[in-house]
């Protein structure tokens, strides 16, 4: 009988390990009465040491912030095991596309009616593209956005300056710049130009902004409703402009390793490189041994750009809604205003954090990224970077499938049709 | 005849319950994280479900679109299959030969044992990180070495066509373990067999082939079946080494493995699909069952046995 009631025991005790291995979670209220709102950021390690230090200034007696660490490599498992645990901390950083499935699905807090007023932090405070898609279509708000990811080409100044063309400025051409991509390969760079945004998985998008340019249609009319998908001539004109580019060796194939793009930029091995503005704030810290540049993308005719927000979401089950919106309102507002100047990373939604940006870019002395964002910010004709629909992942398989073939010259131009067909009826099937 | 003693018959009985309660942690773990998820994935493979809403049962749909409709699912058996092909041969060759050099008498023997196992006790992800650098194709040691060779360059990780052997280059830097094996199997054969074929004037080539071989085939299969299951469970390589971490360039490692990773725990703002993934999981543990079983059906082919039938 003893024998049996110590073997219980340590089935007990087992079970007990295997119920107590839950973490992480919205915290709620503490004994001592106050509320702890949890924050969950992908930014860096040194970035999230300067927005502890601007937490460290919310001052609430009855609120205390924690941030939850997590590696920033790993954001997206850890954001899938904690959604599907229902463990998601109170204020997480998250994508558009994120905010929109999850919104879709009764997962987030709709913070509408609290941003419906007219104070300091309502809708109209923020940049108003910006807000306009972190909608849903019923006109919920499941996440407020916070920072604007811009796009353009890094050039490098004496690369451009030995090969005798003129450095990219707002309303280059296309043309143009594969004609200095051609120069630059010609001169001695591996590749003209790496520009994984129109080889990878997301890449119709870019290769969008050429037809709408141009005057033709976009690649979608819509990222968060699309009804269709269209691969019109001047699309296709576009994209054979960049099989020849490829083609040439002046521009990176499919497959190229984008790993060490920054560090290769900045030791001068990559004249031309198509990214986010978001590479300033690390060329501030790692100064990059060449004399550099940042332009807005080419143009065909009109100007046209990508818009990609990110922002701060919460979920449905958070404990207390009234104390989690206070730190949201804190975030968005005022840390951007202490984080930014020492790493100007990207340009906050909330217009009113946004001169904190464009003064530290001034101060810096990164006067083209500076300018380049506030032109981006102006673009009348904007599509979205990616499909943000439950069944993006589908479409996305489909690109892979045809994209890169098509690029590299493994399979005709005429299959660009047959993969927006395949994608449409994707889109009719989950419609 | 006498009915068998009492008092033993209820030392066996307190015994036996004794052996199920020792034994019941592992049963109720095993219940939990194997059967348990067994059956749930059997359920949700018949379903749409992503996790967060409520599954809904579409019967064998998801089957249907991974056989007809799914753009990524035929090249993913195909990448699986091609590392199969690769890996398993190379594995064994290379095992084999390391455990040969390995089993003979020289100085300094045990010391080239230690280092030929040694990739296999190292952490897997920080080894396989490292070869990321190996193969970077503008900075990577790699093509560094190949020029100083003045020989062509490759695209290793980024090439759709090299990507997959350089994966079975990292692979194979594991074979420490096959070749352990086969040392223990080579050392198992009869020496008075090797001193006979001597006396007899068989070379070292006639040894091997019909002493050693024959003599290690029954643990030539189990190696088989062991490479083939590392290779068909891949994950670890193309997840870490892959540009892009889906299987890129285009669908060149995504191995079946990582498209299961893929639908069910997609990159960030994408749905999970666990019910397709789950679908695709199924389908993995048929062709594991199957490619095992005709291993077995075939290997009393090429496999010694010294029973006279």
């Amino acid at each position: 009988m003893k024998r049996t009631l110590h073997a219980a025991g340590a089935l007990l005790a087992a079970g007990g390990l295997l119920a107590t291995s839950a973490c992480g979670g919205s915290s709620g209220q503490e004994s001592d009465g106050k509320t702890t709102v949890t924050v969950m950021t992908w930014e860096s390690n040194a970035t999230n040491k300067l927005i502890d230090q601007a937490l460290a200034g919310f001052q609430d007696p009855d609120i205390t912030v924690k941030r939850i660490d997590t590696p920033n490599g790993n954001y997206s498992d850890k954001l899938s095991a904690l959604t599907q645990a229902k463990k998601l901390p109170d204020l997480f950083w998250c994508g558009n596309d994120t905010e929109q499935q999850y919104t879709g699905q009764g997962l987030l807090t709709d913070w509408s009616s609290k941003l419906s007023g007219s104070g300091d932090f309502g809708t109209g405070s923020f940049d108003s593209t910006a807000m306009k898609n972190w909608k849903t279509a019923d006109g919920r708000i499941g996440g407020v956005p916070s920072l604007m990811n811009t796009y353009g080409v890094w050039y490098d100044i004496d690369a451009f300056k030995a090969a005798g063309i003129p450095v990219p400025a707002a309303g280059w051409t296309w043309d143009q710049m594969y004609e200095a991509a051609a120069k630059l390969h010609a001169k001695g760079a591996k590749y003209g130009l790496v520009a994984d945004a129109m080889t990878a998985l997301d890449a119709p998008f870019s290769l969008s902004l050429y037809s709408q340019s141009a005057g033709g249609a976009p690649f979608t009319d819509d990222v968060h409703h699309p009804t269709k998908v269209t691969v019109d001539a001047t699309f296709t004109e576009g994209v054979s402009k960049l099989v020849a580019g490829i083609k040439s060796g002046a521009v990176a194939p499919p497959g190229y390793d984008i790993s060490n793009q920054q560090s290769l930029f900045s030791a001068g091995e990559i004249p031309m490189l198509w990214s986010g503005q978001w590479l300033a704030a690390g060329f501030l810290t790692d100064k990059p041994k060449i004399k550099y540049g940042f332009a807005p993308l080419p143009q065909a005719d009109e100007p046209a750009t990508l818009y990609d927000a990110v922002g701060i979401c919460t979920p449905s089950y958070t404990k207390n809604a009234d104390a989690t919106f206070k730190v949201l309102k804190y975030l968005d507002s005022t840390v951007w205003t202490k984080v930014l100047p020492d790493s100007p990373v990207a340009v906050p939604a909330y217009t009113g954090a946004q001169d904190s940006y464009f003064n530290a870019l001034d101060k810096a002395g990164q006067t083209t990224v500076a300018s380049t964002v506030r032109t981006d910010l102006k673009a009348s004709s904007t599509i979205g970077v990616r499909f943000t629909t439950q069944w993006a992942s589908q479409a996305g398989d489909l690109i892979t499938a045809y994209w890169p073939d098509i690029l590299q010259g493994k399979k005709p131009l005429s299959d660009l049709q047959t993969m927006a067909d395949k994608i449409n009826e994707v889109i009719k099937s989950n419609s | 005849m006498t009915a068998p003693p009492r008092p033993q018959r209820r030392k066996l009985g307190s015994d036996a319950r004794a052996a199920y309660v020792f034994l019941a942690p592992a049963l109720i773990g095993f219940t939990v994280f194997v059967v348990y998820p067994l059956i749930r994935s059997a359920y949700f493979a018949l379903t749409q479900y992503n996790g967060l809403s409520v599954p809904k049962f579409v019967g064998f749909d998801n089957f249907r679109r991974m056989f007809t409709t799914d753009p990524s699912f035929w090249p993913s058996v195909r990448a699986t299959l091609l590392l199969v092909v690769l890996y398993v041969p190379l594995s064994l060759a290379i095992g084999l030969a390391l455990a040969v050099f390995c089993n003979q008498r020289m100085r300094g023997v045990s010391l080239l044992r230690t280092l030929c196992y040694l990739p296999v006790v190292l952490p897997v992800v920080a080894t396989i990180t490292l070869w990321k650098f190996v193969f970077n194709p503008q900075v990577g040691l790699a093509n560094q070495v190949l020029t100083w060779l003045h020989l062509p360059t490759s695209e290793w990780l980024s090439g759709s066509d090299s990507a997959m052997p350089s994966i079975v280059i990292v692979m194979l830097w594991s074979v420490g373990s096959t070749m352990i094996i086969f040392l223990a199997a080579l050392q198992a054969v009869p020496t008075e067999l090797y001193e006979a074929a001597r006396l007899d004037g068989a070379g070292p080539r006639t040894v091997f082939f019909r002493i050693t071989l024959p003599l290690i085939s029954p643990i030539m299969v189990l190696q088989v079946v062991l490479q083939m299951v590392t290779a068909l469970q891949a994950f670890n390589q193309p997840k870490i080494l892959s540009p892009d971490g889906m299987g890129g360039p285009g669908f060149s490692t995504r191995v079946l493995m990582l498209s299961i990773y893929t639908n069910g725990f997609p990159s960030l703002g994408r749905v999970a699909q666990l019910g397709y993934a789950s679908a695709q999981v199924w389908v993995l543990f048929l062709v594991i069952v199957v490619l095992i079983a005709a291993t077995a059906r075939f290997s009393s082919i090429w496999t010694y046995s010294d029973h006279v039938s």
